[in-house]
C-alpha cells in the first residue's frame, strides 16, 4: 500500500514518531542541585570541577551543579534570567566589563546580594587586594568577591631582544621603551609593541596606570579628564603616524603567527594573558620573558590591570549562607589557588595565598623566570578601577574617541592634535553623561 | 380531552442528542484544529508584541522597576547618536547589498538560464550553496579571510593590485561596511538567483517567439518580455532583501567579534536593539528601538511596493 502523501512525508512521519518514542523513553533527568553555579571561563570551570567534590564532602547532601556558560552568553542569559525570574543561578562568575551592567536601577532591584557586610566581617576586605573590590562596588555596596588581581607586565621576545642587544633592565620609563622601539621597528615587518588603533582594550590599562579611569568612585564619568587627555596624547602616536612603534593584527592563529615571525616584539600581558600566550604560541617556549610595565615618569607605577572576574550570589539563591561558603571554598583555599595558578597563571586576589611556593617556581616558557613572584610583587600597586552601570557604553565611546583621534593624527599629525583630543574625549564623555541623566532611578 | 402540555416530553430523544452533539462537533472541529496555532500565536506572538509596545513607554530595569516615562524613550531616540549611527549603517548596508545583489542575481540567473552554458545544474548548486552555510559559519569564514597580513583577501589583493598586506578590513571603520556587503553578496546572490531562475522559466515561451517574429532583438526581448514577466518576483526579492538587510545581526556580530566594530562602523539596528535590551538590560528603550524598526521597515516596504506598482495586480 502506498502512503497517499508520498515517500518524503512518510519518512518525516516515521522520523517524528521514532524521535518522539525515543524522547518518551529517554527523558532528561531533572537536576536537583542545591546550588547552581555559572562560570564563563573554561580554566575556572576545570579548576572548580576539581574543588567542588571536597565542598560536597564537607556538606553531606549538598549537590553543586557547575555550568560553563560562554562569556558572551553569560551577560545576556543572566540579564534575561533576572528579567524573567527564571533559570537564575545561585552563584555566577561575571567578567569585569559586564559586571557594572547588573548594578542598574534602585539598589533593592540589583539581582545580586549585597556582600559588603560579609566581606568586612570576614576580614576579606583587608586580606584581599582592596583595589579589586572597586569594579564590583556600586553606590558603596560590594556585590562581588574578586577572583583575581590581573597585574600587567610586558611579555617580550627575549631571543630577539638579546640579538638586538636590548637590555630590559635599563628600560624604566615609557620614554626609554619608545626610544628603543623607534630603533627596532621596521614598518610593515616588525613592531616593538602590539597595540590596537581601533578599540580601547589596551588603552584602558594605560589609562589606569596613570591613575585615570572611565568613572570615579562616585560613578561620575571621568573619561575626558586631564589624565585621559594625556593618555590619548601618549597612545595615539604609538599606533599612528610616521613614528609609530605599535601595530595589531588580531587574535587567534594570526597572533600566533605574528609572534613566531617576530612581527611583534612585545605584548601587554596581564597574568591571564601570559597563559594565553603559552598556549597559543607554544613554539616560543624559552624564548619569551616578562618585564614590568615602563613607568609614566621615573619612579612611577610599573603595572596596571586588565580584565577581571567576580563571583556574586543572586537574590534568587535559597541558601545564601551555603553559597557564600562555596564562594569562599573556591576563592580562599591556598592549595587549590596554588594549583589553579599553575594551571592558569592567574594571581588570586587573596594576598596570603602568594606565600605558597608555587608562585616562586621557575617557568621554562618564560626563560625560567618565577612568573608568580614577578606578578605578585606588582600586585599591591594595581590601580583602582571604578565601575558604573554605564561602563559598557563608556568603553564603546572611548573606542570611538580613539578611532577619531587616530584618524585625525594620521591626517594632520601634531597640528591641533591636543585640542582635537580634548574636544573628542569631551564629546564621548558627554554622550555617556547624557545617557546617565536619562536614568530615572 | 385535550392533551395537557405537561404530557409532552421535553427531553430530547437519544438520537436528537447525538445529532446535536454531532452538529456541535462539526462546528467546533475547525476551531479545535486551528487552536494549537492560535494558542502558540497568542502566547509567543501577540502577547510579546503587545507587551513590547507597552514597555516602549517605560524606563525599565527588569519587571520590578519599570517607571512610566510616556514618550521619553521616543524623544531620546530622536537625539540618540548611537541609534542614528545604527540606522545609517543599516541603510547603507541595505542600499549596497540590495542594489548590487539584485542585478547580480538577475544576471547570474539569465546566464544560468541560457542553453549555451555547460554544467548549469552544477553551477546553480555552487552559487546557491553559500546560503546553506548560515550566517554564523559565513561570518567566521570571512573574518579569517579578511585578517590583515596573512588573510587570503589581502594576499590576493596585494598580488593583483599592490594593496598593503596589513590592510585592516574589520578594524578600519571605512572598510567594515564594504567587507560586510561583499560577504553578504557572496552569501545571498545565489539564493536570489534561484527566485529569478524560477521566474524566468515561468515566462511564456510563445511571447519570445512572437517577439522574434516581430523583429525584436535580444535587448528588446529582455526589456519588453522578460522584465515584465519576472516583475512580481523581482518586487518580492526587492522587498524581502530590504527587510532582510534591516534585520542584519549575526553576520557583523560574528565578523566583528561580538562587537559593533571600530567606531561602531558595523552597528546595525538589530544589534543595537540586542545590546540595549540584553547587554545593558534596558528593555523599555530596546522595545522603542524595535517598534521604530518595525514601523520603518513597514513604511519602506509599502513605499517599494507602491513605486514598483505591485498593488496594481492583474498584469
Amino acid at each position: 500500500m502506498r502512503f497517499p502523501y508520498g515517500p518524503a512525508a512518510l519518512s518525516m512521519l516515521i522520523l517524528s514518531i521514532l524521535s518522539g518514542v525515543w524522547l518518551a523513553f529517554n527523558p532528561v533527568p531533572p537536576k536537583k542541585a542545591t546550588l547552581v553555579m555559572w562560570t564563563f571561563a573554561k580554566t575556572h570551570y576545570d579548576a572548580y570541577k576539581q574543588a567542588i567534590p571536597s565542598f560536597e564532602a564537607k556538606h553531606p547532601g549538598v549537590k553543586v551543579d557547575l555550568q560553563l556558560v560562554s562569556w558572551q552568553a553569560v551577560t545576556s542569559r543572566l540579564q534575561a534570567a533576572f528579567l524573567s525570574d527564571l533559570d537564575v543561578p545561585d552563584l555566577v562568575e561575571v567578567e569585569i566589563s559586564a559586571a557594572g551592567s547588573f548594578f542598574r536601577g534602585p539598589l533593592k532591584d540589583v539581582g545580586f546580594l549585597d556582600l559588603t557586610d560579609r566581606i568586612k566581617k570576614s576580614g576579606l576586605y583587608d586580606r584581599m587586594v582592596r583595589a579589586r573590590f572597586a569594579p564590583y562596588t556600586s553606590r558603596g555596596h560590594i556585590f562581588g568577591l574578586p577572583h583575581d588581581v590581573h597585574p600587567v607586565m610586558i611579555a617580550y621576545r627575549r631571543d630577539i631582544f638579546d640579538q638586538l642587544g636590548i637590555d630590559v633592565s635599563k628600560i624604566h620609563t615609557w620614554d626609554d621603551f619608545i626610544a628603543i622601539g623607534r630603533k627596532v621597528t621596521i614598518p610593515g615587518k616588525r613592531y616593538m609593541l602590539e597595540l590596537p588603533d581601533s578599540e580601547s582594550s589596551r588603552f584602558e590599562p594605560l589609562l589606569y596606570q596613570r591613575g585615570g579611569g572611565l568613572f570615579d568612585p562616585q560613578g561620575n564619568c571621568t573619561m575626558d579628564n586631564e589624565i585621559a587627555v594625556q593618555t590619548m596624547l601618549f597612545y595615539v602616536p604609538l599606533v599612528a603616524g610616521p613614528n609609530r612603534i605599535a601595530s595589531d593584527l588580531g587574535g587567534g592563529q594570526i597572533f600566533t603567527r605574528a609572534v613566531e615571525d617576530g612581527y611583534f616584539l612585545c605584548m601587554i600581558a596581564p597574568d591571564w594573558r601570559s597563559k594565553t600566550i603559552e598556549v597559543d604560541v607554544p613554539k616560543m617556549r624559552g624564548k619569551m620573558a616578562l618585564m614590568p610595565l615602563p613607568a609614566v615618569y621615573p619612579g612611577g607605577r610599573r603595572t596596571s590591570t586588565w580584565g577581571g572576574t567576580m563571583i556574586g550570589i543572586t537574590k534568587h539563591c535559597k541558601y545564601p549562607d551555603l553559597a557564600w561558603e562555596l564562594a569562599l571554598h573556591l576563592y580562599l583555599n591556598k592549595d587549590d589557588l596554588a594549583q589553579r595558578f599553575r594551571d592558569t597563571n592567574i594571581l588570586p586576589a587573596l594576598k596570603e595565598a602568594w606565600d605558597h611556593p608555587a608562585y616562586d617556581e621557575p617557568r621554562p616558557y618564560w626563560s625560567n623566570q618565577p612568573l608568580g613572584r614577578l606578578y605578585a610583587q606588582l600586585a599591591p600597586d594595581v590601580p583602582f578601577q571604578y565601575t558604573s552601570p554605564f561602563v559598557g557604553t563608556a568603553k564603546g565611546k572611548l573606542s570611538e574617541a580613539l578611532v577619531a583621534c587616530v584618524q585625525y593624527y594620521k591626517q594632520h599629525g601634531d597640528k591641533g592634535f591636543e585640542e582635537f583630543v580634548r574636544k573628542r574625549l569631551k564629546q564621548s564623555a558627554d554622550e555617556v553623561r547624557r545617557l546617565m541623566r536619562r536614568n530615572p532611578y | 380531552m385535550a392533551t395537557r402540555p405537561t404530557d409532552i416530553s421535553l427531553t430530547p430523544t437519544r438520537a436528537a442528542r447525538t445529532s446535536r452533539w454531532f452538529v456541535l462537533q462539526y462546528k467546533m472541529a475547525p476551531y479545535l484544529f486551528v487552536s494549537p496555532f492560535l494558542i502558540l500565536f497568542f502566547t509567543f506572538g501577540a502577547y510579546p508584541i503587545v507587551k513590547s509596545l507597552i514597555l516602549a513607554f517605560y524606563a525599565t530595569n527588569g519587571p520590578k522597576s519599570a517607571v512610566f516615562v510616556g514618550l521619553e524613550n521616543f524623544r531620546f531616540l530622536l537625539s540618540d547618536s548611537d541609534f542614528h549611527k545604527a540606522v545609517w549603517n543599516t541603510a547603507v548596508f541595505a542600499f549596497w547589498s540590495v542594489f548590487l545583489q539584485l542585478p547580480l542575481s538577475l544576471g547570474l540567473a539569465l546566464l544560468l538560464n541560457s542553453r549555451w552554458v555547460r554544467g548549469r545544474e552544477l553551477l546553480r548548486l555552487a552559487f546557491f550553496s553559500p546560503n546553506l552555510l548560515g550566517q554564523v559559519f559565513v561570518g567566521v569564514l570571512f573574518s579569517v579571510l579578511f585578517i590583515p597580513q596573512y588573510g587570503l583577501v589581502n594576499r590576493f589583493l596585494h598580488f593583483v593590485a599592490g594593496v598593503p598586506l596589513d590592510t585592516k578590513w574589520l578594524a578600519n571603520p571605512n572598510l567594515v561596511m564594504p567587507a560586510l556587503v561583499l560577504t553578504s553578496l557572496w552569501m545571498y546572490v545565489g539564493f536570489n538567483m534561484i527566485y529569478f531562475l524560477a521566474a524566468l522559466q515561468a515566462v511564456d515561451k510563445d511571447l519570445y517567439e512572437a517577439a522574434t517574429v516581430d523583429g525584436a532583438n535580444a535587448w528588446h526581448q529582455f526589456w519588453a518580455v522578460t522584465l515584465p514577466g519576472i516583475k512580481p518576483v523581482a518586487v518580492f526579492v526587492l522587498v524581502m532583501s530590504t527587510i532582510g538587510s534591516f534585520q542584519l545581526f549575526e553576520l557583523p556580530w560574528i565578523m566583528l567579534n561580538n562587537s559593533a566594530g571600530p567606531d561602531q562602523a558595523g552597528l546595525t539596528i538589530v544589534m543595537y536593539l540586542y545590546q540595549t535590551g540584553f547587554v545593558t538590560g534596558d528593555l523599555g528603550y530596546a522595545s522603542t528601538v524595535g517598534w521604530t524598526l518595525a514601523l520603518g521597515v513597514l513604511m519602506i516596504s509599502l513605499f517599494q511596493m507602491r513605486v514598483t506598482g505591485a498593488w496594481k495586480g492583474g498584469d
